[in-house]
């Protein structure tokens, strides 16, 4: 691009002109579009003659929902990803997949995180538990109740997240006031718009003093 | 993502060597941001080094200090007894970032880490210098809302994202840092970088340097301080204005003033001049405002982001009043 | 064996008549699927595990128009673990891609759809152009990574309002004047004109994106060479089955779609997308099951949106607040290949008495992909600036909104010339009054103040049709007194199965837990598509006629079991009491296991269809609702909190007052994200989006959302359908943005006019 342009050219001028200089930089009529040079790169480094070795996966010890597990994973596969594509316990959910939603919370050594920016390479030793994990036998978590008895959702698809997380809002002491519910639930999106419901069900259970 | 080779680190050593051996190797600590950018196919480490086993989580007292371990969580160092008593400013700033679920798995290091969130650095259909230097900086004549008003160059106009950055700077925070050849310690204001023409370059670390922890001298901020974010929704966004307030007021007058912005520049912005056009004045809202305006001295908006010029001093005197108790 | 008749005591039949036949009233009952989405148990489309399944990541193109000049996809397919790298160059032939005007979709929209694979053309940024497909997710997207793509670029457009002198008459209004996107007259021609008071405004609505938070997934499985099972997320499973049927030239029965949970859509269901159509390409070519999820970007750019819109309205008054005239005008966009359109200025037409109105409908294709409707769509956006500007002419005139809005209330439809079937805004005025505390309103803006903080009220009204399709359902009843039903409809969150499980439980008496109602797959009897609020309208009504048919065959069985009491009786005399028949104003009682006894079976069933009928050409049949909000916006800071909202709507009879409450906590919710969040952001000179995922797009979170009031009128409209429901889907989001824009006007004097209201928009 042109370092030595100036900024004080008419907008609409400016527009074009940034947009020849694009171009320019990609060869005037044909745009060349190809995998991000970080990424080739490390492919190339990858996939030569490490590339058995670079595909191998790694052993990762394990406890989910209280049952020990031994998994052999890639070290760029999510937690979430192995839940949902390996383990079959689709209850965790995929909102996005970068960390902006939350449906995909679950305990880690019984704090709240996202599954989605979780490796599980880095989960060794650890006990993950889930939304599959909380009921004791037929007998529901009574966050699980409350959300039901105040209608706590819609579609369902953010439902186990925002238990999970409303779970350990009332553990970590964030659950004084409902402003406070609110602000420490902000990072469970429900499209669905059930927010004032939630906020009743984890309200309910932090007055009748439930724990997980 | 890529297919990486991981491994953990047992010592600081240990990280820096295999920094120091591989230069397109990685720390992983949270992960919040790297995994992130690594499915997006921004950043592409061929090793990741994960430093989770070091420790360094411990946030103590010592000689007139606070140091906060780089692998102390976010939640962790925002619900701290001594943090919330010594600098409140810390925890509110470290509260109003992120969410809960990010704050409990982001550290202290990663946070002083993370990349911008610029839409063009996220884009790898998009031009931009920071991702790809020379490819031009789509947001200088984009979209640019959400970019910075202070220190840009032609190259890069993006923000620094973090809020705990904010309150830190404003803090007199240092960094203590490993490398090679030992330890060093980089003032907090030194640790983050202007884009000029080299925007690729986030901070001054090196890059087989990593963070060993943060320090904090003690101040007498705690009783008057402030951390205002101003963003698109309620919770849950980042910043288009925050500001870091603290002061220590005598009686009525501003003894000492901190001062910091955020989502204005490509590091967090120390105000120095505001805070000394602050003292030895009563702490009323005629001072804040011109002290605001003095902050505001040498921003240059865009064609998108020129609200920043207002609403800038507007939350810089509405922290103020904040923290002085006017409101 | 005992005997089959007897009298129940005198007191019993008392209670008894109170109980059963008095079946007016709709309690809230807990979501019938509850337990399965508490548990993580419900299964949504991508959650089915098929052996040897397969994954598939699409790689969208990085130009908004031109051509793609070749595709490197070695380095992909040496990929470990890469099946398949597939696009236009090696995609098997789509028998049915359909020839130019038709449209795969029901209802249709006008032009082509994108045929995916089918040609080098790109047509829109991020357009779906390679699928690469791999055994496994993590392996299939490092493989889409490497595809090297290269373009001939052209000139694209997707500007609108830079190409606003390019806007369109739709196709469909020159085949159909009467359409709603035909230009429409009525009154005198010039009378804005002449009118004492004339305001006009325009208005401009971004594009925004439904952004369910369940991705957009497809599991697309051959189960042979000619027959197709699809796990996809969609708002039709018959719409579905059509389609793929005639895609690939099969027989309907052929095509199997399942999509009993649905994780949200708001529209973005409501047609067959090319993904869709990718996944199984892909399943035909690496023969396997093929699981397909769109990432959060691609949901920006693959299935529809609500599209930027801009409006001009004016409004002519008398200064004692009549109308006179209004004169509205609207362009939206689509894309170059279909024609999208929606019913923005429908409303306009006919919720005020005005007059003399003109409305001109215009739409612009640029290089997007194709919109689709979303939530409360159309009138959503027409009621922001139609609500918006009526407030503005209220303030002109110094009159109360709610007033002037009443002085030009309509007894009938005004468009139509029909009376309405129903139509209780009056209670809604009144009641929404009462709950927001319009009293603490001040007429001039600004006055009220809580600390710094700047106080305001502000309300808009919404309307929608309450439409109503045919529907089948088939009914079982076994001799323990379970009652299961099936139906083809889908459900994507406001609660179908729990509503029709209250209809059935209301009409026979049976107790709600031996009720089930099982929906989302195309082999259940037909229903349309869930969306236009049509579900309980449609639905509903044949499950009625289900339950009644069911009564019917008891009491003839009943009667020929020589059971005087039973041989004139009516279904609506019949209830059942836990097991027990019992007939109205009669002594007459039996069991069910003894009538099935008696009848050496073990079970009746029923398949029972409902239509719209002929009332629809006599009335107006609308749904209304009435939205107050209360918000705090810090002058200096500009940020607004909506503090309270007060929602009111008539929309007949309410079946599930629980999930019906939801629905309109969630589109007042949403509502919030309109007014205030919600804005995806495009770089043209790329013709791309880059507020696109849900970091950068914002929908409300915890935080933006107050304690949102819910009052029902619930009155039936027995005109519209045999329940007496007139939806409430979308006219829960119709008329809550220009409530809180109002709000905001009335707290600071300031006017916007381009939504959303960001704080930089008010400091």
């Amino acid at each position: 691009m042109d370092k030595n342009k100036s900024n004080k050219k008419p907008e609409k001028e400016d527009h074009q002109e940034s947009r020849r200089d694009f171009l320019k930089a990609s060869s005037i009529l044909t745009a060349i579009a190809v995998a991000p040079a970080t990424v080739a790169k490390a492919a190339e480094y990858n996939l030569g003659e490490k590339i058995s070795a670079a595909f191998e996966t790694t052993p990762v010890n394990l406890t989910i929902n209280g049952a020990k597990k031994q998994l052999a994973v890639e070290p760029r596969s999510t937690l979430l990803d192995v839940l949902r594509e390996q383990l079959n316990l689709t209850g965790t959910k995929k909102g996005c997949d970068y960390g902006q939603c939350g449906a995909c919370t679950v305990h880690v050594n019984g704090q709240r995180v996202l599954s989605c920016l979780s490796l599980v390479v880095m989960q060794e030793g650890k006990e993950v538990t889930t939304i599959e994990g909380i009921a004791k036998g037929d007998e529901l978590h009574p966050m699980q109740k409350a959300f039901i008895k105040h209608d706590g959702f819609q579609c369902g698809y953010c439902t186990p997240g925002q238990i999970m997380s409303g779970i350990a809002c009332i553990n970590e002491g964030h659950a004084e006031t409902k402003e406070d519910i609110k602000e420490f639930m902000s990072g469970n999106i429900c499209r669905c718009g059930a927010y004032p419901n939630i906020v009743k069900a984890i309200q309910e259970v932090k007055n009748g003093g439930q724990k997980s | 993502m890529i297919q990486f080779q991981y491994e953990r680190a047992s010592t600081a050593q240990a990280a820096v060597n295999a920094l120091t051996n591989n230069s397109n190797a990685k720390i992983i600590a949270g992960g919040t941001n790297l995994v992130d950018l690594m499915k997006r196919n921004v950043m592409a480490p061929n090793k990741l080094i994960d430093i989770n086993a070091l420790p360094l989580r411990e946030i103590r007292q010592q000689d007139g200090k606070i140091s906060i371990g780089a692998m102390a969580l976010n939640s962790q160092v925002a619900d701290d007894k001594l943090i919330m008593e010594k600098h409140p400013l810390l925890s509110q700033a470290l509260n109003a970032g992120a969410s809960a679920q990010i704050r409990n798995m982001a550290s202290v290091g990663g946070n002083i880490m993370q990349r911008t969130r610029c839409h063009y650095f996220y884009d790898t259909a998009l031009p931009c210098n920071k991702r790809e230097p020379g490819s031009g900086c789509g947001a200088l004549e984009g979209m640019n809302r959400m970019h910075a008003v202070f220190g840009t160059s032609e190259q890069c106009i993006a923000v620094h994202p973090s809020d705990m950055c904010i309150a830190l700077v404003a803090l007199d925070a240092t960094v203590l840092v490993a490398g090679p050849k030992g330890e060093r310690r980089i003032p907090f204001e030194e640790f983050h970088r202007l884009p000029g023409n080299q925007p690729e370059k986030d901070n001054t670390l090196q890059n087989n340097e990593m963070i060993l922890s943060v320090e904090i001298p003690d101040n007498a901020f705690s009783k008057n301080s402030h951390y205002m974010k101003i963003r698109d929704r309620a919770s849950y966004a980042f910043a288009l204005v925050s500001v870091a307030a603290a002061l220590n007021i005598d009686g009525k007058v501003i003894k000492e003033a901190r001062l910091a912005m955020g989502g204005v520049a490509h590091k967090p912005w120390r105000l120095k001049e505001a805070e000394k056009a602050l003292v030895g004045k009563p702490a009323t809202e005629e001072t804040f405002r011109q002290a605001a305006e003095i902050a505001m001295q040498g921003a240059k908006a865009y064609k998108h982001n020129a609200f920043k010029l207002k609403l800038g001093p507007n939350v810089i005197v509405e922290a103020l009043k904040n923290a002085a108790g006017l409101v | 064996m005992p005997l089959a008749w007897y009298s129940p005591q005198p007191e019993r039949q008392e209670i008894m008549n109170e109980a059963f036949f008095d079946k007016k009233e709709y309690k809230p009952l807990d979501r019938v699927d509850g337990r399965l989405k508490v548990t993580g148990a419900a299964k949504y489309s991508a959650e089915y595990p098929l052996p040897n399944m397969a994954f598939a990541v699409l790689v969208g193109s990085r130009i908004a128009k031109g051509t793609i000049k070749s595709i490197d996809s070695k380095a992909a397919e040496r990929a470990p673990g890469v099946l398949a790298v597939i696009s236009h160059l090696n995609a098997i032939k789509v028998p049915g891609y359909q020839p130019k005007g038709e449209h795969p979709s029901e209802p249709s929209t006008n032009g082509q759809p994108l045929r995916v694979f089918f040609d080098n053309k790109i047509v829109s940024n991020d357009q779906p152009i390679v699928a690469v497909v791999a055994t496994s997710l993590e392996k299939a997207q490092f493989g889409a990574s490497l595809v090297k793509i290269q373009y001939t670029k052209e000139q694209h457009k997707t500007d609108l309002e830079a190409n606003a002198g390019d806007a369109k008459l739709a196709a469909s209004a020159k085949k159909n004047p009467k359409s709603p996107t035909a230009d429409y007259e009525r009154g005198q021609k010039d009378a804005f004109e002449s009118a004492p008071v004339k305001f006009e405004a325009e208005y401009v609505l971004p594009t925004e994106v439904h952004n369910p938070m369940e991705l957009q997934s497809i599991i697309a499985h051959w189960e042979a060479d000619n027959k197709l099972t699809v796990y996809d997320k969609v708002q039709g499973t018959k719409m579905t089955q059509k389609n793929f049927a005639k895609e690939w030239n099969i027989p309907e029965e052929n095509v199997k779609c399942i999509a009993t949970f649905v994780g949200g859509a708001f529209g973005n269901g409501l047609h067959n997308w090319p993904h869709e159509t990718a996944a199984i390409i892909a399943a035909k070519q690496v023969k396997r099951p093929v699981k397909l999820v769109l990432t959060r970007e691609q949901m920006f750019t693959m299935v529809g949106y609500r599209p930027r819109t801009w409006q001009k309205i004016q409004v002519g008054a008398t200064k004692e607040g009549k109308l006179v005239a209004i004169n509205h005008q609207s362009i939206g966009q689509t894309s170059s290949y279909e024609e999208f359109t929606e019913s923005t200025l429908m409303q306009t037409r006919m919720m005020y008495a005005s007059p003399s109105v003109s409305t001109r409908y215009r739409i612009l294709p640029l290089n997007l992909a194709t919109p689709i409707w979303m939530r409360g769509p159309g009138e959503a956006t027409g009621a922001f600036a139609l609500e918006s500007a009526m407030d503005e002419v209220a303030h002109a005139i110094g009159m109360d909104p709610i007033d002037f809005r009443l002085a030009n209330y309509t007894e009938s439809d005004p468009d139509k010339n029909m009376p309405w079937s129903t139509k209780y805004m009056r209670e809604c005025y009144e009641e929404g009054k009462k709950r927001i505390g319009w009293e603490n309103r001040k007429l001039k803006p600004g006055e009220v103040r809580d600390g710094e903080w700047l106080v305001g009220y502000g309300m808009g009204t919404g309307t929608f049709g309450a439409n109503r399709n045919s529907a089948t359902v088939h009914a079982e009843l076994d001799k323990e007194g379970n009652l299961v039903m099936h139906c083809a409809i889908t459900d994507i969150g406001p609660g179908t199965g729990t509503a029709m499980v209250q209809i059935a439980s209301n009409t026979t008496g049976i107790p709600t837990d031996k009720i089930t109602f099982h929906l989302g797959n195309s082999e259940f009897p037909n229903a349309g598509l869930q969306g236009g609020s049509s579900t309980v309208n449609s639905v509903g009504p044949a499950v009625l006629a289900a339950c009644n048919a069911l009564k019917e065959q008891l009491i003839t069985m009943a009667a020929a079991k020589g059971n005087s009491a039973f041989t004139s009786a009516k279904p609506d005399d019949l209830m059942f009491d836990k097991s027990e028949l019992q007939l109205a104003g009669k002594s007459a009682k039996t069991t069910l296991a003894d009538l099935f006894k008696q009848n050496n079976i073990e079970k009746i069933e029923t398949t029972n269809e409902s239509k719209p009928d002929e009332n629809r050409n006599k009335y107006s049949m609308n749904a209304f609702s009435m939205h107050f909000a209360m918000v705090h916006v810090h002058p200096f800071t500009g940020q607004v909190r909506v503090k309270k909202i007060v929602c009111c709507a008539d929309a007949g009879t309410i079946v599930s007052p629980k999930t019906a409450e939801s629905q309109m906590i969630g589109g007042a919710t949403g509502g919030i994200g309109m007014a205030l969040t919600e804005d995806a952001v495009m770089d043209h000179r790329f013709g791309r989006y880059v507020t696109k995922d849900l970091g950068d797009y914002h929908v409300p979170v915890h935080a933006d959302v107050p304690d949102i009031d819910v009052y029902f009128v619930n009155k039936p409209d027995l005109l519209a359908d045999p329940v007496g429901s007139k939806g409430l889907g979308e006219i829960a989001i119709i008329g809550v943005a220009p409530a809180i824009a109002n709000a905001v006007f009335n707290a600071t004097g300031k006017r916007v006019r381009e939504l959303p209201i960001t704080p930089d928009k008010l400091i």
